[in-house]
């Protein structure tokens, strides 16, 4: 059997802020179940690889770990980087994927490796990224949000995968990227298409009696109104603030332009 | 009492803290109530209990440290009105973010909490702490958050939960009926249930609940598209005042040179000539007008500051420090971008953090144990990946039962597709592409069914 060696080729993640902002976001969604998403970016030639956005994804299989990416979901994300591409000018491919581990340690897991060093033999610069929340310290009362970033190499002994750690920055953005605010308003819409998907296939069950289609319907009522709760509504709090701030903002920079403009002027 | 704050207002703290070159502070908007809660006991008798709630609903995020309160602590209420407007009514606490510090409030935080609590008017105002380590390569990192109840007997910390999706429960769809032969039962709950469904035998409910997403959705797209607006005036104005402050610098660089040379140039005149100075030579009517250029006092775009830390570390990059346009240096990692492992020396720290730190640090033993950054954070702590690591069940699947054949009733399943496109269709949002949001979603199979049902 041929061996595939998998070579780590990135030396550090620069991830923007308000890409880190979609992930916290996506992540802290939920405690019940890991989500995921791909990275959006340019590698660049000092082996730094810059994730400008992040797109959500959906997730097919939802059996604990199971963080696969189908290909059809790489290709269509593909084609969201191209959109970014134009946007930007810049180069701009899927450049890695990040997941959550809620309740679960920051670290991979074998299966999480394992797929990690797939996704590195199609793309050496590859990386993976894993944001670990709902943790709490009982004793002393602290929360924690944890986030890690990783490639995978062949380990000395055998053909198994082991880790490596990739260093990682978030770099200052001051304004919401375009692309970032999108993949942010994707979420309940994600959410409520798993939801009728879901639903589709119980409806089209033939022999539920009356009682058990009304029971049936009033789950997808019950979901779609926890998804309203838990997601629209504080998204769009948070969005309405958002614009409150940017209006504070942009007044005060008028003022302190009109300063400069007179100060310049005097000189 | 239980405390929450929401998914969308912590993350926006922790993107408003990455974003910072130095410690970052704002303030907390929200609700404090007594709410009962109803407890059903096994004698049934109910007993009602009342739990105190406190709401985090958001963030006022300060622009710099030191915004309304100076090194030795004491509040400027001028200054802390000029802030929160009139969101002081809504404040029911304060936060602050760390880098490489202990999970405990400091000297002088307590020092301004008192004075918050008594401007304010809050008796039970609340101090939310975020801590943030990393390990020494930087790959891994940790934001530890505390919630504190200073005014109470030994700072009291509370739990603060965050509200998600939880459970999204489509374990709760049955896939089968209870077996059931009465043909009574099969006959009223047939004639009485039709009040449920429609013509199309689609349950009016449904519909009905799928509009109010529907509509939920537009608005959140709208909103979207206003933001999205902002952000890129914010940006562009930004990148204005940037420029101007470069070309006042630079200006003001050019006259303080000329300035120099001309006043070398007097100084050696003066010394072979004396008379010379009292006529007004050409060189020296040139140095009486770059005199004259009112040498503005350097404005304090933001109020009087101690250093941050990137100041501190490179006063060359001053302007660039101060501005926040995505221009190459933000492809850089500044030493202060989160992750970093870099923090001052701890005398500028003393500098920035003034006599509290000193004192902060030895008051009272701390009861949690603090990480030291070069150590890997948490996990099995040796780093490995194990699959022996305590997992919880993030809710298996059912499977599918046997006889759920591929029932494929097509009638049905297209009289809910059409359901679900008749009912959507996005409002066009003048100039801007975002309400038609994203004409692909990312579903697994790839298809574009988001043009389809939304």
């Amino acid at each position: 059997a041929a061996v595939v060696v998998v070579f780590p080729a990135s030396d550090a993640v620069h991830l923007e802020s308000d890409a880190f902002l979609v992930c916290m976001n996506h992540a802290l969604s939920t405690e019940k179940e890991e989500v995921m998403g791909l990275c959006i970016g340019e590698v660049e030639l000092s082996r730094i690889v810059h994730i400008h956005s992040v797109i959500i994804l959906r997730r097919s299989d939802k059996r604990k770990d199971r963080v696969e990416i189908s290909p059809e979901q790489l290709s269509a994300a593909s084609t969201e980087a191209e959109r970014l591409a134009d946007t930007t000018g810049r180069p701009m491919r899927v450049v890695g994927w990040y997941h959550s581990h809620p309740h679960i340690t920051v670290w991979p897991s074998h299966v999480d490796v394992r797929t990690q060093a797939m996704y590195q033999m199609l793309d050496q610069c590859f990386v993976g990224l894993i944001f670990s929340c709902f943790i709490e310290d009982k004793n002393t009362k602290t929360g924690r949000v944890l986030y890690t970033c990783f490639q995978s190499v062949h380990a000395p002994k055998g053909s198994e995968y082991e880790r490596v750690e990739i260093p990682i920055h978030v770099v200052p953005r001051e304004a919401i990227g375009k692309v970032c605010l999108e993949s942010a308003v994707e979420l309940p819409r994600i959410l409520c298409q798993e939801e009728q998907d879901t639903y589709r296939k119980i409806h089209n069950l033939a022999h539920l009696d009356p009682v058990t289609k009304i029971h049936n319907g009033s789950v997808f009522t019950k979901n779609l109104c926890s998804q309203m709760s838990a997601v629209s509504g504080p998204l769009l709090q948070w969005l309405e603030d958002r614009l409150e701030h940017n209006k504070h903002s942009i007044l005060e920079l008028q003022q302190e332009k009109e300063r400069l403009l007179q100060e310049l002027e005097a000189l | 009492m239980a405390a929450s704050i929401s998914g969308y207002t912590f993350s926006s703290v922790c993107y408003h803290s990455a974003n910072s070159n130095s410690d970052h502070e704002g303030f907390l908007l929200g609700d404090v109530r007594q709410e009962e809660t109803v407890s059903i006991s096994d004698t049934q008798i109910s007993s009602a209990e009342l739990l105190q709630v406190v709401e985090i609903h958001n963030h006022d995020p300060c622009a710099q440290l030191f915004s309304f309160y100076d090194y030795a602590g004491k509040v400027n209420e001028e200054n802390l009105n000029s802030i929160l407007k009139d969101r002081r009514k809504n404040v029911i606490g304060w936060y602050r973010f760390r880098r490489n510090t202990q999970q405990q409030m400091s000297f002088r935080e307590q020092v301004i909490h008192k004075q918050l609590t008594q401007l304010l008017g809050v008796p039970d105002l609340i101090f939310l702490l975020f801590s943030f380590i990393s390990t020494a390569n930087s790959s891994t990192h940790a934001l530890e958050y505390v919630l504190f109840r200073p005014n109470r007997r030994y700072n009291q910390r509370i739990t603060l939960s965050i509200p998600n999706l939880g459970n999204t429960s489509q374990q709760e769809y049955k896939v089968s009926s209870v077996p059931n032969t009465s043909v009574n039962y099969a006959k009223v709950i047939k004639e009485h249930g039709a009040e449920f469904f429609d013509k199309d035998g689609v349950m009016k409910d449904i519909r009905t609940i799928y509009q109010v997403y529907s509509a939920l959705q537009d608005k959140v797209q709208a909103v979207c598209g206003e933001v999205e607006q902002s952000e890129r005036v914010k940006e562009k104005i930004q990148e204005d005042v940037n420029k101007l402050k470069q070309q006042i610098a630079l200006r003001k660089r050019k006259t303080a040179e000329e300035e120099r040379r001309l006043r070398e140039a007097q100084n050696t005149d003066s010394h072979s000539t004396p008379e010379e100075n009292t006529e007004p030579s050409e060189s020296s009517l040139l140095s009486r007008i770059a005199f004259h250029s009112p040498s503005a006092p350097q404005r304090p775009s933001t109020s009087p500051n101690p250093p941050s830390y990137a100041d501190l570390l490179s006063q060359d990059d001053s302007l660039l420090s101060s501005s926040s346009s995505p221009t190459s240096a933000a492809l850089l990692p500044r030493p202060q971008a989160v992750g970093s492992p870099g923090h001052p020396t701890p005398g500028p720290l003393g500098m920035d953090l003034g006599l509290g730190l000193g004192l902060g640090l030895s008051l009272g033993a701390s009861s949690n144990p603090v990480s030291t950054p070069s150590t890997p954070y948490l996990g099995n702590g040796d780093g490995s990946s194990s699959d022996s690591l305590d997992r919880q069940a993030a809710g298996q699947e059912d499977d599918e039962d046997d006889d759920e054949d591929d029932d494929d009733e097509d009638e049905d399943s297209s009289e809910y597709e059409n359901l679900v496109s008749e009912t959507t269709h996005l409002p066009v949002v003048s100039g801007s592409v975002l309400a038609q949001g994203r004409p692909a979603a990312l579903s697994p199979d790839g298809d574009a069914r988001g043009s389809q049902t939304t």
